[in-house]
This record gives structure tokens, sequence and C-alpha cells, in this order.
């Protein structure tokens, strides 16, 4: 009987997979658009993988009335046409679709029959009292179902685990997101909680921790001794077509700085933690963003830039502007372009700019990390011989093609000395050859292994509209307009001017 | 023979060799250039490439180069037999292969041709070649003999052993004499990519049992057959991989030898293993014509366990049409769980990119193969 708590004997040694214990996903918002363009063909491409484990159910949650027959019908089109190894291998769908179920959740009554069915899966797959529950519902629906798994005893079952992962938005400000944290405390410990961010489940923004600690050659020049400054670019070309609606209440400052772009100041920027867990990497990551000088409404000029896009072009078509789009408020103030400047208080970074930026209707999708470093003490060589050369800049390059850069000057080999800046380019696909997962993959296996090492604590959350809040409090109250930019160009030019006042420019990804 | 346009010119020296290979990278360098792109030279490992026929050499010299942008490496091929005619000796050739994707990456490519009893010769010529600094993964395309001095030699010099006990004649008994010499005299690490094939199968057969309620039979198992392939006349019996696969479950599980191996009846193999309490576990080996599969891979596998009365079947069949495997666990004959997942052929590329990522050895491996041991 041991063995029904032990160890699996089997699994030991280096080649295996970590595969999941068994267990229960259940989606919230089961019939919505992230289920059926990420996370179901995410679930799919794990199953193809064999990285799912073997008594395992999906539950999808919606308000319509679907039997499992229809409800398996409508995936399965959506994950034919999403997942990341077309077609669709029928099959394997077959035998996933088997454990792929509906339950239509209006009333109590709802979660009275997601508990009975959650029980029989137990008994009948062995999936073992696991749950994962996974909120891909509007955020307006948050606090209402995780009142009603409390209420019906769905997170706390006795004998198995129980978490829950949470989109993005995390609140619209600090103290909405300090509520929505009570709300899911009422019924979930914090690490039980997974917020998830997306962009921490790229690899290259894993790599970013790979590169800068696993290597001895960048680490001892990772400080305000060498690096001039750092600027971090996330750049769409696209408009807010779909989302408008959402967007337009939200902007940049909300969708992409409080989040991904702090997040990856922070992995930037963070000390070494003492090992690779959850709870080691996340306590470096809040300690630097609380030394991020926060921009107050006096600095805010100073600062920060704000842009909303007009009519241009993008790749030779023409764009309307934001404030053509049918769902956007005619007189709308929502910025669509971000372009700031923080300071980090820290022994480490003390006076080193990090410049970050991001829009909609930029030229093109980039989204790269670039550290700039310093030029050289004492210049040897006369200066039409280093016209050629531009400052050693590491670049981390996310999107569109994952990869590391190192630029440095070499001699152009012809007599006397000129000398041209190299780049050395490092092309994930290139050198591995093999398909990146997709974010959702590595975040749903994580949050099914119960590793919160890519996830959002509450306090990162937190600290992280620290630092928003105060300047979208000065925007609103300024009464402004957001400056205008073309679409297709690189934002306002007041963003140039950022840069410009401390003698420096933005890169072109 | 040397066929020059594969190999290179010989040259008469390490030296001379070391001058031709900077002559062609300046050379491609320049080429390259005109077409706009700059080919890097980079190493992260030295394969030193053991071939007894030329066919084994050329293919196992493409392999690698396939793998020169994963891998990139300086590929030493030692091609030649002893008892070979003509006038014995040793010549160098030196080439940088130009193929689909070696445009970025220059994949050296190291020719050591010896003729007639010059084995001893070989690791001197070998050494001064690696690239220094660098792991030196050696892969023997056949049957390392290790009571030859010359093989020790070699072994001494490298981190792994490659080998791939497909083709093993008797894998039962080399697979545990390679161990002794490499594992247990402590000279290198050693694999095989036969057990790399195996990598899926395992993880399949893991997941089963990481279901708390089947975890509990691995306690009650009655049986285990496993199936593999052979040609359709049934006489290319190559049994190593199914041997490898119960060596892994047995040693994992804590079962040993109760008997020796012995053949049954067509090519198959029947034996008892037994557990710690000295209950038996009848073991049976089947070879199988299954299509579409290569001869001795394993074609599934199926585990009977009885708890309470309850009989509890695992299964794995590989489908080897489609290229998909379907694992059942089924409970008095009726399916209560079945997943089809993809287990596609994996070539020699892929099985070897594996191996050269992993520098350690392998104890999972070596615990299976030792139990091997005491089954010869």
């Amino acid at each position: 009987m041991a063995l029904a708590t032990a160890a699996n004997p089997l699994r030991a040694g280096l080649r295996l997979a970590r595969v999941p214990e068994p267990s229960v996903l259940v989606i919230f918002g089961g019939t919505g658009d992230l289920t059926s363009r990420k996370l179901m063909p995410a679930l799919y491409d794990l199953a193809r993988q064999r990285l799912l484990p073997a008594a395992f159910a999906v539950v999808g949650i919606g308000r319509q009335q679907l039997s499992d027959a229809e409800y398996r019908t409508q995936l399965h089109d959506a994950v034919a046409s999403h997942t990341r190894s077309r077609p669709i291998d029928e099959e394997v769908w077959r035998t996933f679709a088997e454990r792929l179920f509906y339950v239509s959740v209006r009333t109590d009554e709802g979660y009275d029959e997601l508990r009975t069915r959650l029980g029989r899966f137990d008994r009948d797959l062995g999936t073992g009292g696991g749950r994962l529950f996974y909120l891909a519902t509007p955020p307006n629906a948050y606090a209402p179902i995780v009142r009603a798994l409390g209420r019906h005893d769905l997170a706390r079952n006795g004998t198995g685990w129980a978490r829950i992962v949470v989109e993005k938005p995390f609140g619209r400000d600090r103290a909405s997101a300090a509520a929505l944290t009570g709300t899911l405390h009422e019924v979930f410990r914090e690490e039980e909680i997974f917020r998830i961010d997306h962009y921490l489940g790229k690899e290259t923004v894993q790599n970013l921790l790979v590169l800068r600690f696993a290597n001895a050659i960048f680490e001892p020049v990772w400080s305000r001794q060498y690096v001039d400054h750092v600027q971090i670019t996330v750049a769409e070309s696209l408009g807010v077509d779909e989302r408008a609606e959402y967007y337009d209440s939200a902007g940049a400052m909300r969708d992409v700085v409080q989040n991904h772009l702090l997040q990856l100041l922070t992995l930037v920027a963070m000390e070494p933690p003492v090992d690779f867990a959850a709870g080691a990497v996340r306590d470096e990551k809040v300690k630097v963003l609380r030394a991020v000088r926060p921009i107050g409404s006096e600095d805010v000029a100073a600062n920060a830039v704000r842009g909303q896009y007009g009519h241009g072009f993008i790749e030779g078509a023409n764009v309307p502007g934001y404030l053509e789009g049918t769902e956007v408020a005619p007189e709308s103030r929502t910025e669509t372009f971000v372009a700031l400047r923080f300071f980090v208080d820290s022994w480490r970074w003390e006076g080193t700019p990090f410049y970050l930026r991001t829009g909609k209707r930029l030229p093109k999708r980039a989204t790269e990390i670039a550290i700039q470093f310093r030029a050289v003490p004492h210049h040897l060589f006369a200066t039409d011989a280093r016209e050629g050369l531009e400052p050693n800049t590491l670049v981390v390059r996310i999107q569109p093609e994952e990869g590391i850069s190192l630029k440095f000057g070499a001699k152009v080999p012809v007599q006397g000395i000129r000398i041209r800046s190299v780049a050395m380019d490092f092309v994930y696909g290139a050198a591995f050859l093999v398909d990146a997962p997709d974010a959702y993959e590595t975040l749903i296996l994580d949050a099914l292994r119960g590793d919160g090492t890519l996830f959002t604590r509450q306090d990162e959350v937190e600290e992280q509209w620290r630092l928003v809040d105060p300047i979208l409090e000065a925007w609103r109250t300024s009464g402004a307009r957001p400056p205008q930019y073309a679409a297709g160009s690189w934002g306002p030019g007041e963003a140039d001017a950022l840069m410009a006042r401390d003698g420096r420019r933005w890169r072109q990804p | 023979m040397v066929d020059t346009e594969v190999w290179g010119q010989p040259t008469p020296s390490v030296l001379a060799l070391e001058r031709e290979l900077a002559r062609v990278r300046r050379e491609r360098a320049a080429h390259a250039r005109e077409h706009v792109a700059t080919v890097a030279r980079a190493a992260v490992l030295n394969i030193v490439v053991i071939a007894r026929r030329q066919v084994h050499a050329l293919r196992a010299a493409e392999t690698v180069a396939t793998l020169a942008m994963r891998h990139p490496s300086r590929a030493i091929v030692v091609l030649g037999d002893a008892r070979e005619e003509g006038p014995p000796g040793i010549s160098l050739h030196a080439q940088l292969p130009s193929g689909d994707r070696a445009e970025l990456v220059y994949n050296e490519r190291i020719l050591v041709r010896a003729r007639g009893p010059v084995e001893d010769r070989l690791a001197s010529v070998v050494l001064p070649l690696l690239v220094p600094d660098l792991p030196l993964f050696l892969w023997w395309t056949e049957t390392p003999d290790v009571d030859r001095p010359y093989v020790r030699d070699l072994l001494a010099l490298a981190q792994r052993l490659i080998v791939d006990s497909a083709d093993f004649a008797r894998p039962e008994r080399t697979l545990p004499r390679l161990a002794t010499a490499c594992v247990v005299d402590r000279r290198c690490a050693l694999t095989d990519l036969n057990w790399a094939r195996l990598t899926t199968w395992r993880e399949l057969l893991v997941q089963f049992f990481d279901v708390p309620a089947w975890r509990q039979l691995l306690e009650d198992i009655e049986g285990v057959r496993v199936s593999f392939a052979v040609d359709a006349d049934g006489r290319e019996i190559h049994p190593s991989q199914a041997l490898l696969l119960v060596g892994w479950l047995a040693s994992r599980l804590g079962w040993r030898a109760s008997d020796r191996i012995s053949p049954s009846e067509a090519g198959g193999h029947l034996f008892d293993l037994a557990r710690a309490d000295g209950s038996r576990i009848p073991i049976r080996l089947r070879p199988r014509f299954e299509r579409g599969l290569s001869e001795g891979d394993v074609s599934g596998i199926r585990i009977d366990a009885r708890r309470d009365g309850r009989h509890t079947q695992f299964r794995i069949h590989r489908d080897g049409g489609r290229w998909c495997a379907a694992a059942t666990v089924s409970v008095d004959d009726e399916i209560v769980s079945e997943r089809i997942v993809p287990l596609p052929a994996t070539d020699v590329v892929e099985l070897l990119s594996e191996e050269l990522t992993i520098l350690a050895s392998d104890r999972v491996f070596e615990e299976a193969l030792a139990l091997l041991v005491t089954l010869a």
C-alpha cells in the first residue's frame, strides 16, 4: 500500500520530462477567445508531446448550454487552426478530447454539478483531487467566481491540491489590485495563486536569467560602472482593432507597462537570487522593484511621455488613427504610446537610466532589451578611425526572432586603423533547431506542477502599480490630450526629446 | 582509395593539416563575403568516429555535419581495417564540407585513414588533432573490442563512448562487457543510441504509474511482455532494445535475476526475474514482424497486474504505419484510459544530438545495464 503515497520509483534519471501529477484543469471562460486561441491549442500541443499526465481532464465552464460532444466539436476547429503543429492529428485529438468536458454554470446549481463531476473524475479517471482553476473570463467575473468556488467547497477538497490562475489585468490601479488579491485570499492562499504574465513564459525571457546567472563574463559588467543605460522596447505594429473597447479603458500603461515592461526591467536589474526556486526569484524581483524610484507628479513631464497614434502607413498600407476606430470614444485621451525614464536606486544601478517604451502602430513588431555599455575611458584611436564605432551593446531580442547579439568594434582589415562595429549574433531557432514552446504551454505546465517562479506574486503586482499609478494620475489631472504621432512612426517627438536631453537616442530595433 | 571530393587532399602532417584547414576557411570566408554572409568558426566538442567500413564512416560524418548548427564540432573520422592488404600506414585528410546549413558555421571534418595493423598508433594521431579544452565523444560505429589495448587507449581520451547496440550480434553479452570496460574501470561514460530510442517508451510507462491508484499495482505485477520488430522472415533478431527496457524496469523496481536468460522459440527470450521476497515475475521478449519499424525496435509492452481479484493491464502499442502509440489501461478487459500520442521514428541525427547534450554518466542507464550483466 505504501507505493500509492510514495514517489514513483520509475521516475528517475535525466532524460525524463517533468510531467504534472494527475489533475483536472477547470477553465472559466471555456467558450471564450483566450480558451480557443491559446489555452486549448497549448493543451493539445502538450498532449501531443506526451507532457500531460495519464490521468487528466479539462473542464470548460461557460454560460451557454452545451453538451460535452458539442463543446469538443467547437474546440476541434479552434485547435486545428491555432495549434503550432498543423495539421491536427485526429487520433491524438480523439483521445485528448475524450478527457474534455463542459459544464454550464449560471447559478449555484452549476457549481454543485461541477463539484459532482470533479468527484466522478477523481474516481473514474484517477485524477486524484488535484485542481487547477483558470480564470479566462473578463476581469469583472473574477470575484464572483472565486467566492463561488469557496462557497461550494471546490477549493478545499480534503484530498488533493487546488490552485488558481489569474489572467491580467490584475486590477486597474494599486487599490483595485489589492482588492482583487483580498478576494482571492478569501479562498486561496497566496502560494496557490498563479498570476499569469505570458511574457515570462517566453524562452528568451527565461534565457535572460540564464545569460546573466549561468555565465561568468556578463555579471561583472552588469552594473553602473560599465553600463551606460538600458533600453527596453515593446513595439507593436497592430492597432487596437479587436480589443478596442477594453483598450480604450486601459491604455498602454495598464496594458503593457504595468506588467510586461516592468517584468523585463525587473529581470534585467534584479540581484542574483540564492537559488532558482519560486520564493527566491520573486523575492529578488520585488526587492529591485522597491528600489525603482517612482516618477512623482512633479517629475512626470521630464520622465514620462505618452502619445496617441493618428493615421499613417504600416508596411505600405493606409491605416486609420486611434480616434477613428468605431469602439473608441471620440474624445478619448487613452494613450497608445508610453516612453519612460526610470532610475533604480540601488548599489548596483545608482544613476543608470532605464528607458522603457511601448506603443501600438509603431513601424514593426519588436521586443528587445538593449544594454548599452560605456565608452572606453580613453580613446587610443584617431577620431576619424573610430567613426564607424558604436557603443558596445548587448541586445536580447524577444520578438520576432528570439536571440542575443553583442556588438563590438573590430579593425577593418586594411592597412592603418579603421574601426567598424560588428555584431555577434546568437539566434535561438538556428542554434537549437527546435520550435520553442508557446508561452502558454510553459506556463500551464508550470501551474499544473505548482512551480510559481514565472508567475507574479501579490507584492510584485502592488509594487508595479506603485510605479504606474502616479504617472496615470498626473496625466489624468493635467486634462491635456496626449500628443499625436503618425501610425508607422516611432512615437511622438517628445519621446526622442526625452532621450536627447540626456545626450542619447533610441535604437532602431 | 580515399574519395578526395568528400575527405579532401592528403596532408603529410598534423601541422600541414591545420594549415590546409585554415586555407579552406579563408577561401570559404571570401566566398561567403561575396554573398554578404559571415561564417563562424565554432566548436563545442570533439567527436571521434571509429569506423571499419567506408560507408559507415561517411554516414557518421554526414550525421555530424547535420548537427553542425546545434553541436558545432570538429569531427575526426578514423577509418581503417587491420586486415586490409597493401602497405600499412596512416594518412590524414581535411575538409570543410559545405552542406545546406554549413554556410553559417564551419564544420571541420578530418579523416584519419589507417591501413594495415597500425591500430596501436591511432591514439597518438588523434590526440594532437583534438580541439583543446573541449570534451571528446567517441562514437564507435561497430562493436568495440575492449580487450584490445588500442581501444582502451582511445577510451581513456574520451569523456563518453557512444555505441549503437542495435547492430550488436550478442547484445546481452557485449553490452555488459562494455559497461565493465567503461564504467567499472572508470575510463569514460557509456551510452547506447538504443537506450536513447527508449526514452519515449520510458516516459509513457512512467506516466501510468504517476497515478497513485495504479502506482500501487507495481507491487502486484505478475508478468511483463515486450515485443520487438524483426524482418518478415524472422531472421534478423536484435533484442537489445527490449532487453534494455526490461533491465530498466527491473532495476528501478528492485527486481533481480533469478535465472539466466535463455532463448525461446522463434528467436524470443523467456526468463524469470525475482522480487526481494523471492516471488517470481515471468518476462517474455517476443520478436514480431511489424511493418514500418526497424529491426530491434520495441513495438509494444504489456504489464499485467492482479490485486484483489482484479486484473489490470497496462499496454503501450506502437503503430508502425502511423508513427504513434496507444497507451491504454484496462481493468478486467475493460479500457479505463486510452491515450494516443505521436511516437515518431527517431533517426540517428536526433539520437546523437540528445547524446551530445549529456556529458555526465547516465546513472539510470548504468543500473539497467548492471541488471543485464547479472542475466548474461
